[in-house]
């Protein structure tokens, strides 16, 4: 879980296309889930978000996130099932509406989820900063606060698993508990987590400053991200996806 | 008593972190677990508490093994010390922070024993129960996170890294402590320690591992004033243990100098000799 969010280094075309390209695709991805309603290109979809997670070499990592993202979305569709009351019923309360639209909202979820995640395994944080800065001119503050919350993922994530690992030696009998009586037992941890996270953000911004972050300026940075054949292909494959989106 | 029998343990996607150790602890022992960076310290106390299980052989507590039961129900019987404080205190107060860890595994003894047995911790640390944690200093809360694991009153405890980062004093402080729960109430204390100067002060017996093999068991001097297997393990002995080595034939008299003061009284009989 620690290492889900982190990048796997790889020469697939995938890593090797630009990193506005992939936050493009993923942004494409993204609005075409929502424009399109149609299920068959909803799952259409999907499949894309799969393909490109095998093509870029990393099935596991791209089945343990669909996995991830599978429980989420089974607790998602029985709640639909059970609140959308219009249409047809086909069975005790549930309707055809509720079932269409449990489905909609479910795999959206996945769509959308899963692209942004299988962006952070395919991209060095660092180029997703450089390229933000030198491509789109975003200021670097902004790009490097964004790189900052990204790599810092992993890190709360590791200080939350070291936090219930703690609490379960004094007693907490996180090893035992389930579901949401486990996430009761989650949110007093929540100071220690926030505390330690203030700590790390302190620190993280007096190194920052002491290394001259201010300093910094769009030319800085040595490495330069042009783009390439991949590049158009992925922009021509992100219009035909818009299109079948509105078409469909 | 605490019985470690062939025991192996490989995180995922990496090589074996222990490897085939066997150890066994007796009652009311203190020990210390020695070895450089990534010898496998850390993972064999976890592997004792039962927070990771070994891939390959058995721990035993009091003839029970650890898998048939979980880390939490432990908790009564074995206190773990972090080296990081901050991931067990919760709490508010010092006090509430002190009942926490009496309410999750002595709730049953009911809530005027409890405060009771709180405010005599309170009282035995020197915290007025008032204090917020996260405002205190970093051996403060170190020493909050100890009281807390202490009031419960286990038979074993785990203590990993307890004194990193803090002042002379406030290890002092915590160690102090700690020893008279050893001396007096017969804790048996598993302590995993960079600072050779407290394991020479403290504990009594010593494992030294490396590479996630057990190098040895034995005696601490005996250990530290092991040249070659001090080399091995890439571990510094005390500075007095290195003098007396050192200084090699003559100083026989001063058996082991473990403080400055031993090994002045070493030197002048040496130099008297001498001369």
């Amino acid at each position: 879980m620690h290492n889900l969010f982190q990048y796997v280094p790889g020469n697939s075309i995938i890593h090797r296309m630009n990193p506005i390209t992939k936050i493009f695709l993923t942004i494409v991805i993204c609005i075409a889930a929502f424009v399109s309603g149609n299920l068959l290109f909803l799952a259409g979809l999907l499949a894309v978000d799969l393909l490109i997670g095998f093509i870029a070499g990393i099935p596991e990592k791209t089945l343990t996130i669909f996995k991830g993202l599978l429980k989420i979305a089974i607790f998602l569709f029985v709640l639909q099932i059970l609140l959308v009351r219009g249409g047809t019923p086909v069975f005790w309360i549930i309707t055809d509406e509720g079932l269409l639209t449990a489905a909609r909202v479910v795999l959206r979820l996945v769509i959308v989820c899963m692209p942004l995640a299988l962006v952070l395994a395919v991209t060095r944080v660092t180029d997703l900063t450089n390229s933000l800065v030198q491509v789109l001119h975003v200021p670097y503050k902004y790009a490097f606060t964004l790189s900052t919350a990204i790599r810092f993922i992993p890190q709360f994530l590791e200080e939350m698993s070291g936090i219930m690992e703690a609490q379960t030696a004094r007693g907490v009998a996180f090893d035992k508990a389930k579901g949401l009586k486990k996430f009761s037992m989650i949110l007093p941890l929540c100071a220690p987590l926030l505390i330690s996270s203030v700590r790390k953000t302190d620190l993280t911004a007096a190194a920052a400053e002491v290394r001259g972050f201010r300093l910094r300026t769009r030319q800085s940075g040595y490495k330069r991200y042009p783009f390439t054949i991949l590049d158009l292909g992925a922009a021509a494959f992100c219009l035909l996806l818009l299109a079948a989106a509105i078409l469909l | 008593m605490i019985n470690l029998d062939h025991v192996s343990f490989a995180y995922p996607e990496q090589g074996p972190s222990v490897n085939d150790v066997s150890f066994r602890v007796e009652d009311g022992e203190f020990v210390a677990i020695l070895g450089a960076n990534g010898a496998g310290k850390t993972t064999t106390v976890r592997l004792i508490d039962g927070l990771i299980r070994p891939t390959a052989g058995k721990v035993e507590i009091n003839g029970t093994d650890t898998v048939t039961s979980s880390v939490s129900e432990r908790a009564r019987k074995v206190g773990f010390l972090f080296q990081n404080p901050d991931r067990q205190i919760c709490k508010n107060t010092v006090r509430e922070e002190i009942l926490f860890g009496l309410q999750t595994v002595r709730g049953d003894e009911g809530e005027e024993a409890l405060r009771a047995r709180c405010e005599e911790v309170l009282k035995d640390f020197g915290f007025s129960g008032d204090e917020e944690p996260f405002s205190l200093s970093r051996g403060q809360r170190q020493r909050v996170a100890l009281a807390s694991i202490l009031a419960v009153e286990p038979e074993i405890l785990i203590l990993d890294e307890p004194t990193t980062g803090l002042d002379y004093f406030e290890c002092c402080h915590i160690m102090d402590r700690i020893r008279r729960m050893n001396e007096e109430n017969r804790v048996t204390v598993i302590m995993v320690c960079h600072d050779m100067e407290v394991v020479l002060d403290y504990a009594k017996r010593a494992l030294v591992m490396a590479g996630g093999h057990l190098l040895a068991d034995g005696p601490v001097k005996e250990i530290f004033r092991d040249a070659a297997l001090m080399e091995k393990a890439s571990i510094l002995a005390p500075q007095m243990i290195s003098l007396s080595t050192r200084l090699g034939e003559g100083f026989e008299d001063a058996d082991s100098p473990e403080s400055v003061a031993d090994a002045v009284l070493a030197l002048r009989k040496g130099g008297a000799r001498h001369a």
